[in-house]
């Protein structure tokens, strides 16, 4: 007899497929992009003062490398990113205690999770809402020619 | 491999994410309060790495981030797969990787004071 295969494990797939649970899911993995992309900075920003160490002409050198137009926009991702890590782990942070979930309720037909309800939600929007924000004002003073 | 437990570690998660939250709200004004491009000549950077104070900060910020980043990426890595060789090795790799951040950052740090602690 054929043995059935029980892997069900959908790996990356199922990571990052947004259609399953909605805003919920695109704020599941826009944490962890964020996170990603957050470490990948911290690590090259350090590398990038290391050449402190190295005198005046090596850090201007790097200098030259980060501070272009190029090196402004990764900077604004990263300003964006750190926003909308932040305000969404806060959010995060207070779901994983227990807080904004809502009461138990009996599953009835279109079987809506009570957790995910319209706090979750405001929760993720305001998120994406002071990423933007921050991002704006970070153009402000980047771009703004100071 | 398990010296903590994983409600323990969430919990050492969510503080380091909330404390690096504020010391680097202090590091990003302390390019604010002169002209950003100002704030990055190399007089006024090697002035920071000798203000104590300072040095405590950013010795603080590589810590924090550096446990927050590594644990966060552990975690990813532990929810894409599953098994003990896997969960040992990550965790093992996470933790290597941490401390060679937090070293090379403190090397900066110190180089860069001048010893002048």
């Amino acid at each position: 007899m054929e043995v059935a295969d029980r892997n069900n494990r959908e790996g990356m797939k199922a990571w990052l497929n947004p259609g399953r649970y909605g805003w919920e899911r695109a704020s599941y993995w826009l944490q962890r992009l964020t996170g990603v992309g957050l470490l990948a900075y911290f690590v090259g920003h350090i590398y990038e003062t290391s050449s402190l160490t190295q005198g005046p002409d090596a850090w201007a050198a790097m200098l030259e490398l980060t501070q272009t137009p190029m090196g402004h926009l990764i900077l604004l991702l990263v300003i964006g990113m750190s926003a909308y890590h932040s305000a969404n782990g806060i959010r995060l942070i207070f779901t994983h205690g227990g807080k904004g979930l809502g009461k138990p309720g009996r599953p009835d037909y279109p079987y809506d999770a009570v957790s995910l309800n319209y706090r979750q939600k405001s929760g993720i929007w305001i998120a994406l809402i002071l990423a933007a924000t921050a991002m704006l004002y970070g153009a402000s003073v980047l771009f703004g020619g100071e | 491999m398990a010296m903590l437990r994983e409600s323990q570690i969430m919990k050492i998660h969510y503080i380091t994410g909330i404390a690096a939250l504020f010391v680097v709200a202090v590091h990003i004004l302390m390019r604010l309060i002169i002209p950003f491009s100002l704030s990055l000549e190399y007089e006024n950077v090697i002035a920071n790495y000798h203000n104590i104070p300072y040095v405590l900060l950013l010795e603080s910020i590589l810590v924090l981030i550096a446990i927050h980043g590594f644990n966060g990426l552990r975690i990813i890595l532990l929810e894409l797969r599953q098994s003990k060789a896997w969960e040992d090795g990550v965790t093992i790799l996470t933790i290597v990787a941490m401390m060679a951040v937090v070293a090379y950052g403190t090397l900066t740090i110190i180089l860069a004071n001048g010893s002048r602690f």
